[in-house]
């Protein structure tokens, strides 16, 4: 479903993106693991379009994009969800999931109707909000929400616009340990047949929603596999848990 | 969003029963007080479409108006059109030109879209005030107003003719509504509220941005047409910045992003202006510290404040944050 060969970039002499290939099949929960700076951020940037690399190709679909910008690839079927918060703060949460819904339907670029009453909008408005648990803060400006409904409003988004592959960057940044596991169920509960890559730095959403893990270092693909090998992987437990465990 | 809730539908026809009322009864000063107001007024729904909601402070609207009006004296008059097909045509080619201007300032934001879209009203204002084709500064006259005989309507008498811009008036307000409930109006706020977020949707913001920029245009080159027909002289001071910035006071004093707001505040200023000048010559001095006023009371214009209090009484609380339930057999660890 997603597919990328031989990602390569740099910022000057700094080597952010070295040689990343990766192969995430349809329905299946990838997580992109490793340390702050292993340049996880930077291949999140490429792969949704917002960085072109210096060499290589992201193709979707057995389409490459690696051409296309940020709006082409979403409409390619590529969505999106923040690190940090990227919601419309004066909308109220239906509104917000209404914007999504209607992009993808296309009620939005029409000039006659009225994607807020479009019956085909509404349905899958409807759907998001029961899948990201938001039907009782529908009608609530963003604004008005606590942090974590906004969390899950930002998954949502992403979602309302029926991607082939979602990105979700840190989808539980932010959240604490409480809410997370929650979070993480929900995560679990999307459709199976959605692909999700998901870039973390918490080891434990790799356990709870991953099908397989790739774990960057220095920019580089050190380890790419199930999440029981990286368990026991002693590399993995150097570079990554090594660190995580002394902190 | 805008929605036409029970208090702008409200306000907005007892805006209109007044005018009408006000129409039927006024003297001659009256009418003339009236057509300003029903010009102002489709000026400031127009800025309104994209400064309240589309986030895009334009300082371009002076120059767009006076560009329709020039528009439509240049072809009643050198080119000898009659009346009809030179409003259509004045009408869009002001679009099309505010097409234009929004394409090309849509890439920057802020202060600095001002800025670009004031220099597009500068250069047009330099422009129509230097060349001898448009009449330089002495600007230019005897421009003719639509002939309405075969209804029975003479428009170069004062109370038809303010019925006449009436009608503009609600043409303008109904073709800002609807767009505005349009996928199109809908994406605009998206992009005003947060434009990174409607690019990673798959939209094409700037052409959003342009888009509602030429229907504002549209909105404004018939402004433009009612104000050289009302006036029947045009001069480059219509094309000043200062116009625009006028009708920025207007649309802030009666309710930025309201669309009913900005007519209340043309009623507003336009009287403001007429009774206070008859008393001192300083009348700007009032308006600015009514302007201040209404800032600094930090709602949002004199619609935009009536319209938040009665918000604020109906306000469903919101529901209290729980974690998204657990899958069974799984408990929560703290």
């Amino acid at each position: 479903m997603l597919e990328v060969n031989n990602l390569d970039k740099s910022f000057g002499a700094i080597h952010v993106t070295c040689d990343v290939s990766l192969r995430v099949e349809k329905g299946e929960r990838r997580v992109i693991l490793g340390p702050n700076g292993a340049g996880k951020t930077t291949l999140f940037n490429q792969l949704v379009g917002e960085i072109r690399p210096d060499k290589g190709s992201i193709r979707l679909d057995g389409h490459d994009v690696t051409a296309l910008d940020v709006p082409a690839r979403a409409r390619a079927g590529l969505s999106r969800s923040y690190q940090k918060n990227t919601l419309c703060d004066g909308l109220t949460c239906r509104e917000n999931l209404s914007l999504a819904a209607a992009t993808h339907t296309g009620a939005i670029r029409s000039l006659f109707r009225d994607p807020m009453t479009d019956p085909a909008v509404r349905e899958i408005v409807a759907e998001t909000a029961v899948l990201v648990h938001l039907a009782p803060y529908l009608d609530h400006r963003v604004s008005e929400v606590s942090y974590g409904i906004r969390r899950q409003l930002e998954v949502g988004v992403a979602l309302a616009t029926r991607p082939k592959v979602v990105l979700m960057d840190e989808p539980t940044s932010g959240i604490g340990p409480e809410m997370s596991h929650a979070f993480h169920a929900m995560l679990n509960g999307l459709p199976r047949d959605l692909t999700l890559v998901i870039i973390e730095h918490d080891m434990d959403l790799a356990f709870d929603v991953a099908d397989s893990i790739t774990v960057l270092n220095y920019g580089q693909v050190v380890f790419d596999g199930a999440p029981e090998a990286a368990r026991g992987s002693t590399l993995l437990h150097d570079i990554y848990l090594g660190s995580w465990e002394d902190a | 969003m805008f929605h036409h809730t029970p208090l702008r539908l409200i306000t907005l026809a007892a805006l209109l029963i007044g005018l009408f009322a006000a129409t039927l009864t006024a003297g001659y000063f009256g009418l003339e007080i009236l057509a300003e107001i029903m010009v102002l007024a489709m000026l400031v729904i127009a800025l309104d479409l994209v400064a309240g909601f589309g986030g895009m402070v334009s300082l371009a609207h002076g120059a767009l108006l006076g560009f329709g009006a020039y528009a439509y004296a240049m072809m009643t008059g050198s080119l000898g059109w009659s009346a009809a097909p030179a409003m259509v045509a004045a009408i869009l080619a002001t679009g099309a030109v505010s097409w234009v201007v929004g394409a090309i300032c849509a890439g920057s934001h802020g202060i600095y879209f001002i800025m670009v879209t004031l220099a597009f009203g500068q250069m047009a204002y330099s422009f129509a005030f230097e060349s001898p084709y448009f009449g330089g500064d002495d600007g230019l006259g005897g421009i003719t107003r639509p002939d309405l005989s075969a209804i029975g309507v003479d428009l170069n008498d004062s109370m038809s003719f303010a019925l006449y811009a009436l009608v503009c008036l609600i043409v303008a307000y109904l073709f800002a509504a609807r767009v505005l409930q349009s996928g199109l109006g809908r994406a605009l706020v998206g992009v005003r509220e947060n434009e990174q977020r409607m690019r990673a949707l798959g939209q094409i913001t700037w052409r959003t941005k342009a888009h509602a920029f030429g229907l504002s245009g549209l909105i404004t080159g018939l402004a433009g047409v009612v104000s050289a027909q009302h006036v029947m002289f045009i001069s480059p001071g219509l094309m000043s910045w200062t116009v625009s910035g006028e009708a920025l006071v207007v649309v802030i004093l009666g309710g930025l992003g309201t669309l009913v707001g900005p007519i209340v505040g043309a009623v507003a200023f336009v009287l403001i202006k007429h009774e206070v000048s008859a008393i001192t010559a300083y009348w700007h001095l009032v308006v600015g510290v009514i302007l201040i006023a209404v800032v600094m009371s930090r709602a949002n214009g004199i619609f935009g404040f009536v319209e938040t209090q009665l918000a604020k009484r109906k306000k469903a609380p919101v529901p209290e944050a729980k974690p998204a339930p657990l899958p069974k057999g799984e408990t929560r660890d703290a």
